[in-house]
């Protein structure tokens, strides 16, 4: 298909570059209720996404317009053709400012080798299925139902600059609910693991530690009216939190007016109380859905430090961005490390605190810092004994509180995070519950 | 202008019965469900110009079939006359094989009765017959307006994507084929004082083509929505009465089927069938006929909403709601078009009975807790109302939160017109992505700020 694609695009004298993505995907999905097996489901897709790019120039300006449309392969040599006039059409109206194309690389470094490529698929969905329930074992909760989707997908791109790359990834999701039911409501909650290799224990664990968490949740009180309190985020909104500095140092970001971070600039402020942030991007980060040797344009990926002590030292740049920002590209990379802080999680604890374990969707708004959360488990400390609280909501603004967090020495792993595995924010709004 | 339906799928109709023939010489039932959507997305900004193909765009088809124990569900987007034999022997070869282990939910088989039918949409201007460089003209005019409105805005984007989707439903008894077309169009606008950075976007939306675009240009910008109605009624109990929630225990609705959860004055619908918006269709993902359901009738709570093997497990009939993101993915019961009914409050006089709250508007997340009736939303904007009188101060962002039965309950008033917003998707959970509208008329309701 590609070299039909080729073809005919040679045969379109106003297109100036092109890029085609190849994606063959295969997959098994299993669907349970409780401890079992409702639904199965295997796919077997083939996609094609082509980008046509037409350079002219206007009143002593240089410009570069795309447009992309996918190319089905059950499409015939006419709609194919029509798409591909289609699309180079749009194209001429798009009046965005002209940048290159990826270039070819001499070499690129390959992806790790995933346990998924050793054996068969129904192998491993029995695997991973004895992994998920293997501490599914409790009278009062366990397993509501779980989804487990395993994909092999297989990319190929192309451009018309001569680069033609390949690679292969695995990508593993699994979705369960777990419930506990005490004395009143049973209570329920949400979990996702994304990974792209076999890693029984890390299946295991999470179930295990969901089941514990419902279990506080169930016997958890009303949060108390605090207004403001020391909040440590801990598990998946630590990550959403670091999502906020991913997308800030983003070259596009910076370009469409959604971020005015500029290199050199001290992030967090001045003057810093708690641990400065250091982020670095890894393109092979272990166990990573989001690992890959290049990125969407084809462009060979490497580690990159962005943020050292605070201080912002590059944008994360596609080929596009770099050039109309003056910065050498870095490629789209999704793998977020973030260094330790200075205090033990024992330490962070010393003083009154509110610790959430559960949101029921913490959000941060990338654009402007602002985050919040309904509160499904926390456990409260205020100075002499520990409660696990439920209800109510945290509420703030990362600009507003980071020139005072501290983050933990302990690590965690979350797909295509590594990071500290809790942070402090001082003087949080929290929206309690409780009637006194 | 009538939508044209899918030239695609009319010439691959043999191939699919063919692939049906065969594979009924060992399934006691086969379906096959063929989609070809297409679509395109325009995004004028101050920064930039975007055109690729929608995010539902799609072409493929998927096989569900009884494997003597329950169902099970094949994805392929390659067919022809050459490939049939190949895809049997695929599906053969991956489907149910499942551990000897791992013990499995049984299913009936599915009856069906004679169905031939179709439905072709209506809009204005097919948006397909409109030129990118009109498009792309129109969009920069009201990016251009947008731009101009105040010297603090850094950026604004003016947008609008159209979906033409076409599908087809074959099994034994089963001859169903639908292409509808709705488009949307969508302002984003980004404002920045020193450092202080805020957005607001807005769109329009509908069963629609081209002429969405002349609506946005008339009522841009326009100051007050009731896309919030939309969402506490898609929170609050549109997800809680997914029915497939209802064979895992996971919804707290199914105990309160004929109880009264919510103030008298408050009505709920939703259905392919109740309201003329983007998820108007005739036939869902499992070729279901879809419908109007009543969830919530005079606050007393009536009926769920749901996909056919949910149904068929707990024996009611199927309203409609078997959804799909796409071909590649499973059915789940969903919502389509979920709206609370108008009453007889008019805007002004909700607005003076008020003599401290807050004008809660600009849709920017939800999230469902259909087991525990916990609801989080988040709003972009809420309007200070001080003795009946919109005083002019804004809090943003908004996040409500609370106890569903709660906040339904302290609804006392219900303005008379009923809007539908259909500008995003619905997720469930964090995935599965459809589209779905939702709105209703301004309520006047209690809920806890953050």
């Amino acid at each position: 298909m590609i070299e039909k694609i080729k073809e005919i695009l040679a045969n379109h004298k106003d297109i100036s570059g092109y890029k085609i993505k190849e994606t063959t995907i295969h997959s098994n999905e299993l669907f349970f209720v409780k401890k079992n097996v409702d639904m199965d489901r295997a796919k077997r897709v083939h996609h094609y996404n082509l980008t046509v790019y037409v350079d002219f120039t206007e009143d002593g300006m240089n410009y570069k317009g795309s447009s992309n449309t996918d190319i089905h392969p059950t499409m015939n040599d006419t709609e194919i053709e029509s798409a591909i006039r289609e699309t180079a059409f749009a194209a001429k109206f798009v009046k965005n400012p002209y940048y290159p194309l990826v270039q070819p690389a001499e070499s690129q470094q390959a992806s790790a080798l995933s346990a998924f490529a050793k054996e068969s698929f129904p192998y491993w969905m029995n695997e991973i299925t004895k992994a998920i329930y293997k501490n599914d074992i409790y009278e009062k909760g366990g397993i509501n139902s779980c989804e487990i989707f395993l994909d092999k997908i297989e990319t190929r791109i192309v451009n018309s600059e001569g680069v033609d790359v390949t690679d292969t990834g695995y990508r593993c999701m699994i979705e369960f609910i777990t419930t506990w039911k005490e004395e009143g409501e049973e209570i329920e909650l949400y979990r996702r693991i994304d990974c792209s290799d076999f890693d029984e224990e890390l299946f295991a664990e999470e179930v295990k530690n969901m089941i514990t968490i419902c279990r506080e949740r169930a016997i958890a009180t009303s949060t108390p009216a605090l207004k403001t309190a020391s909040v440590i985020l801990t598990r998946e909104a630590v990550k959403d939190f670091f999502s906020y500095y991913y997308s800030k140092s983003n070259a596009a970001s910076v370009y469409n007016q959604s971020s005015t971070w500029k290199v050199g600039d001290q992030l967090q402020g001045k003057e810093v109380k708690g641990d400065r942030i250091t982020m670095t991007l890894d393109p092979f980060m272990k166990n990573s859905t989001d690992s890959e040797s290049f990125d969407s344009e084809g462009f060979p990926l490497k580690p990159v430090k962005l943020i050292e002590d605070g201080e912002l030292k590059r944008y994360a740049a596609d080929t596009r961005y770099a050039y109309y920002l003056g910065v050498v590209p870095t490629g789209n990379i999704g793998n977020i490390i973030i260094e330790s802080g200075s205090k033990t999680i024992e330490e962070l604890k010393k003083e009154p605190y509110l610790m959430t374990t559960a949101f029921s969707d913490f959000t941060v708004d990338t654009m402007t810092g602002d985050f919040c959360g309904e509160i499904r488990l926390a456990t409260y400390f205020d100075g002499r004994t520990t409660t696990p609280v439920t209800g109510g909501s945290v509420t703030g603004n990362i600009n507003e509180l980071h020139h005072e967090l501290y983050l933990s020495r302990e690590r965690s792993k979350d797909n295509n995070f590594e990071g500290p595995a809790m942070i402090m924010l001082k003087n949080v709004t929290v929206a309690g519950i409780a009637k006194d | 202008m009538k939508t044209v339906g899918s030239e695609f799928l009319t010439r691959s109709k043999p191939y699919v019965r063919k692939l049906i023939d065969l594979l009924s010489a060992d399934y006691k039932y086969v379906s096959v469900l063929g989609t070809d959507t297409r679509g395109k997305v325009y995004r004028i900004s101050k920064t930039g110009t975007e055109v690729y193909d929608a995010m539902l765009a799609e072409r493929g088809f998927v096989v569900r079939l009884h494997n003597g124990v329950n169902y099970s569900e094949y994805s392929f987007n390659e067919i022809d006359e050459d490939k049939i034999s190949d895809i049997v022997s695929d599906i053969k070869a991956n489907i149910h094989k499942v551990a000897k282990d791992i013990n499995t939910n049984e299913y009936v088989i599915l009856e069906e009765e004679e169905l031939t039918k179709q439905f072709f949409s209506e809009s204005e201007v097919d948006p397909v017959s409109m030129s990118p460089e009109e498009i792309i003209r129109a969009l920069t005019e009201i990016k251009e307006l947008g731009c101009s409105l105040s010297e603090l805005v850094v950026n604004f984007r003016a947008a609008l994507s159209f979906t033409r989707v076409s599908k087809i439903f074959l099994s034994a008894k089963k001859d169903l084929e639908q292409s509808y077309t709705y488009s949307e169009a969508s302002m984003f606008c980004v404002a920045r004082r020193d450092e202080r950075t805020k957005y607001y976007f807005d769109g329009f939306s509908g069963m629609k083509g081209y002429e969405v675009i002349k609506e946005m240009k008339e009522h841009c910008p326009r100051i007050v929505d009731q896309c919030i109605t939309g969402l506490i009624a898609h929170e609050a109990f549109g997800h809680g009465v997914e029915m497939d929630m209802f064979v895992k225990g996971r919804a707290k609705g199914a105990e309160y089927m004929g109880k009264q959860v919510s103030s008298s004055i408050t009505t709920m619908h939703d259905g392919a069938k109740a309201a003329n918006h983007v998820s108007s269709y005739l036939f869902d993902d499992e070729g279901t006929l879809g419908s109007d359901t009543t969830i919530i009738q005079d606050g007393i709570l009536k009926n769920g909403i749901s996909d056919l093997l949910s149904a068929l497990k707990l024996g009611t009939a199927p309203t409609g709601n078997g959804k799909r993101q796409s071909f590649e993915r499973k059915a789940y019961a969903r919502m389509t078009n979920t709206f609370f009914a108008p009453g007889t409050d008019s805007y002004e006089d909700m607005l003076a009975s008020i003599r401290y709250g807050y004008q809660i508007e600009g849709l920017y997340s939800g999230m469902e807790d259909p087991k525990n009736w916990g609801i989080q939303c988040i709003a972009l904007l809420g309007r200070e109302i001080v003795d009946g009188k919109l005083t002019g101060n804004l809090i943003s962002p908004v996040v409500m939160t609370g106890f569903v039965p709660e906040l339904l309950q302290s609804i006392s008033m219900v303005s008379e017109k009923v809007e539908l917003s259909g500008g995003g998707f619905c997720g469930k959970g964090y995935k599965e992505f459809v589209k779905t509208a939702n709105g209703g008329p301004y309520i006047k309701a209690k809920v806890r700020l953050g």
